[in-house]
């Protein structure tokens, strides 16, 4: 056996770790040292209180030095915290990394398990398939990739707003896509903003044109990912840009085209209002939309309809941007990092049928309300509700949707605080008496608990109940005609009903509709509520378990505008860090074809996923690039002359691990 | 100028009452009063843990039909089971009053199995005999149960002398033009009802004694 240091002998140094009581106090690590001990090839076995930390590691780095150990077991957590910690210790002792192997017996032993002894057990079974192991281990050398400087953010709301500006004033070139026809997310419907009460188009906007004019950003909206392919630091994206029918170069955002539409009032439901407004076929979805260009609609313009409009928006075009012959176009793109700020999509309010949304018209969501009482909305900041009247007294319901196990079951975070807004705006536009139905206050955030101070002292009721019913079923007079809201007062302990005009459901946030084909196509992970998983929920919060993706804003997780910008500008510097040192460690975990075995089928040439595999026609032998090979394994599996190999999991080593399992002694290692 | 003395308003019985009203009692719990398992035996029995997550929204008082006429409302029987004020529990008109509508129990949150809760707690209410003494409710459901042990099967004109035997007999006379019209349709009988091997049902309830609930 090559590289097993003098007179080919293996030698190995065994070492276990309580972490604290972590391990210790589930499995006996005294009786595990001393029983790898006794096993053939283990020169040194001792345990120690934290492996992990200095004297830990040094202890290894003595080790190999005095004993002339060639390899060394680490029994302690999982690889994923502290592999590339022994690693990098045990190369400072002189010895090829490649050389180290772990045991996880925390996550996979102590945390689990109940019962020390079977524990035991099973930590020294692992420990033994280890030492069977690593007799087969062999020196590797570390693969680095170069690391591409462009930057993919998909999803235009304030968080992939933020990151974009963060990395473009940082020199660095910025594709930032969006599906809709404009950028701003959500925070671009909203009227003002809790605490502070500045209004979000002011504080938007000006990032938004930024944004539009900045020099490192190409900003692409109405368009969407199709298709990813390569991994970090070489990305090679696909992007549909769809047809809005409005030439963008030439479009200057006049707007004499939507003036001219041959539909006189707007018939479809306004998507930006929140459907409480209508649009013509031709529209700008608000003023400050970003790019200020027209989009058409193909469902609802007769064009595409019939074909037989006078097409007056033509007309009307002095520049003739108009052009209903544009086809959907595919921009391919490279890139090194990707940065996903997808956002959420708000609940689905008549989902819960009590509260009658769709069937009072006078319910209406958060959402709705934002609309209703901005300056731009559909009634321009005066609040008329949809009978027409304007409402004397509001009832607002919290947790529409959210602490719920029959619909979602996590607190959406930002409810509370944006009913309390709302609360406050209302009784602003309209001096009316506003309920709060709450279950529990969450005001916890720079500043919000004073804002809910500020509430109280404006007189704001606060019922804590949550909401039974909504209903119009009077049972007094003073209940004639209005909703009746019915709800446990808890505190005072009696049943209320509460008569209103207004009903606000204040909604939760849930993953986007797609999110699920958004992370298959960006091959990350998804936590069971559907929002995408970060790497550690503490310590890599915008990371994700593919490298080169990270994750910024709603899209993780119900979260505010404040710390949607945080965590945006936490995913730009981590994107950064890869860009600056320009090159990334790859595991050398590369997959290769043993020539002499290879009969040249071509199965693995069809079914590698990253095209790393490459046929040889002179030699009739498949031949696998390093460089692309993402160690997936797959050809590995699919050879029928069992010609490949992959490093750090060749079949001898697996074999021998299983017999250690199963305590057979493997021919190999003896 | 002579103030008015509190009995030139109110009349000798309301300010009585207002006087009894007004008096001071004290109101305190000591923990060592408390049944501190309480909660979890009554969640063990009424399906699993879900009792113990519940977060006081009071959605179930607002669903229930019957809440206002509850001394405690439910969400209130469900915090103070979890903390242990068996005695009150137990003797509280809330558990009686229950319709068993499943209301809270499609609404909760937490999807707490509520009505199961309550059922759990009137058996425990019975057993302990701690329901007040002429209330109809759980005087039904024992002489049920006494009928159905004995016969296997429920005799309902006998249940209904027993009921009102044991609560206000003056009702089984004003019922008793109703009670015969039901006779003479074939809806009551006089003769008692029971399975045919009576024997054998009084082997296995024999053998399944001391295995109450709770």
């Amino acid at each position: 056996m090559h590289g097993n240091g003098h007179n080919g002998t293996v030698r190995i140094g065994f070492y276990i770790c309580h972490c604290g009581h972590n391990i210790a106090s589930i499995v006996d690590v005294k009786a595990v040292s001393e029983y790898i001990k006794s096993l053939s090839g283990v020169v040194i076995s001792c345990e120690y209180k934290y492996m992990c930390s200095d004297p830990g590691q040094e202890l290894i780095q003595k080790d190999i030095k005095e004993h002339s150990l060639n390899r060394i077991i680490v029994a302690s957590c999982s690889p994923l915290l502290h592999e590339h910690t022994f690693r990098t210790a045990v190369e400072k002792g002189g010895l090829n990394p490649y050389y180290f192997q772990m045991v996880n017996i925390r996550e996979d032993v102590s945390w689990v398990h109940t019962d020390m002894k079977a524990a035991t057990e099973k930590a020294k079974d692992l420990s033994r398939a280890a030492v069977q192991r690593v007799f087969h281990h062999k020196s590797l050398e570390t693969k680095h990739v170069k690391i591409h400087p462009d930057v993919l953010i998909v999803g235009g709301g304030i968080a992939g707003i933020h990151a974009a500006l963060t990395l473009a004033n940082a020199g660095k070139k910025v594709y930032l896509i969006e599906r809709n026809p404009t950028i701003g997310g959500h925070m671009a419907m909203f009227d003002k903003t809790f605490p502070t009460l500045d209004c979000a188009a002011c504080i938007l906007t000006p990032k938004m044109s930024q944004v539009k004019n900045h020099p490192n950003i190409i900003l692409w909206t109405y368009s969407e990912v199709a298709k990813v392919d390569g991994y970090v630091g070489n990305y090679k994206i696909s992007i549909r840009r769809k047809p809005r029918y409005v030439n963008e170069e030439l479009c200057v955002g006049c707007m004499d085209c939507i003036e001219k539409c041959v539909y006189k009032e707007g018939k479809t439901p306004d998507e930006f209002n929140v459907g409480l407004s209508k649009r013509k076929p031709i529209y700008i979805p608000f003023p400050q939309a970003t790019p200020q260009i027209v989009v058409i609609d193909r469902e609802t313009c007769i064009e595409f309809k019939s074909g037989r409009c006078k097409k007056t928006c033509v007309e009307a075009c002095d520049r003739k941007a108009i052009d209903f012959k544009q086809k959907e176009e595919i921009k391919e793109i490279e890139v090194g990092t990707i940065i996903l700020t997808t956002g959420y999509q708000t609940f689905d309010a008549s989902r819960v049928p009590f509260y009658g949304y769709g069937k009072y018209p006078n319910v209406y969501t958060s959402l709705e309300v934002e609309r209703l009482v901005n300056a731009s909305g559909p009634t321009g900041g005066e609040l008329i509700l949809r009978d027409g009247r304007h409402p004397k007294t509001v009832g607002i319901i919290h947790c529409v949707g959210s602490r719920d196990k029959n619909t979602n079951r996590w607190c959406s975070r930002t409810c509370c605080m944006y009913s309390l807004k709302l609360a406050h705006l209302l009784k602003e536009h309209t001096d009316a008496e506003v309920y709060n139905f709450y279950i529990d206050i969450r005001a916890a955030g720079k500043s919000y608990e004073e804002f809910y101070d500020k509430l109280l002292d404006e007189n704001v009721h606060f019922i804590r109940g949550r909401v039974a019913e909504v209903s119009d079923w009077a049972v007094r007079p003073s209940e004639e005609g209005k909703l009746i809201i019915r709800a446990e007062d808890t505190l005072i302990g009696i049943v209320r009903r509460v008569p209103v005009d207004m009903v606000v459901l204040a909604v939760g946030m849930e993953p986007q509709a797609d999110s699920q084909d958004v992370r298959r196509m960006f091959n990350i992970s998804c936590s069971t509520e559907g929002f995408f998983l970060e790497r550690h929920p503490k310590l890599a919060p915008v990371d994700t378990f593919t490298d080169g993706i990270f994750i910024a804003g709603a899209c993780q997780g119900p979260k505010d505008i404040p710390d949607s910008v945080a965590q945006a500008g936490a995913a730009a510097a981590q994107a950064l860090i890869l860009i600056d040192s320009g090159e990334i460690e790859l595991e050398p975990n590369t997959a290769y074809v043993v020539q002499n075995e290879c009969s040249g089928c071509r199965t693995c040439l069809t079914i590698c996923p990253f095209t790393a595999i490459s046929r040889d026609e002179a030699k009739q032998k498949a031949f696998i690039n390093e460089a692309l090979c993402k160690g997936c394994g797959t050809c590995v599996a699919a050879c029928p002359s069992g010609a490949i190999k992959q490093n750090l999991f060749e079949d001898e080593m697996i074999f021998s691990e299983i017999d250690g399992l199963l305590k057979m002694e493997s021919p190999a290692c003896c | 100028m002579q103030l008015p003395t509190p009995t030139s308003v109110h009349s000798e019985e309301e300010s009585h009452k207002i006087e009894k009203m007004k008096r001071v009692v004290r109101r305190i719990k000591f923990e060592s009063e408390l049944d501190l398992n309480f909660g979890e035996r009554v969640a063990d029995k009424a399906y699993g843990q879900k009792l113990l997550s519940c977060i006081q929204c009071g959605t179930c008082s607002a669903t229930c039909p019957l809440a206002h006429y509850m001394d405690y409302t439910p969400r209130k029987i469900i915090a103070m089971t979890r903390e242990g004020f068996k005695e009150e529990v137990l003797n509280s008109l809330t558990i009686w009053l229950c319709a068993s509508c499943y209301s809270c129990y499609v609404q909760c949150p937490r999807q707490i199995h509520i009505t199961d809760v309550m059922y759990t707690l009137k058996r425990e209410a019975i057993q302990m005999g701690f329901h007040p003494k002429r209330l109809p409710i759980p005087i039904l459901a024992q002489e049920f149960y006494k009928r159905v042990l004995k016969d296997g099967r429920n005799t309902e004109s006998w249940l209904l002398v027993s009921l009102y035997l044991r609560t206000n007999p003056f009702i089984m006379l004003r019922e008793a033009i109703l009670g015969l019209k039901l006779f003479l349709r074939g809806r009551l009988t006089i003769g008692r009802e029971h399975v045919k091997r009576r024997d054998q049902l009084h082997t296995i309830l024999e053998h399944k004694k001391g295995e109450a609930p709770l």
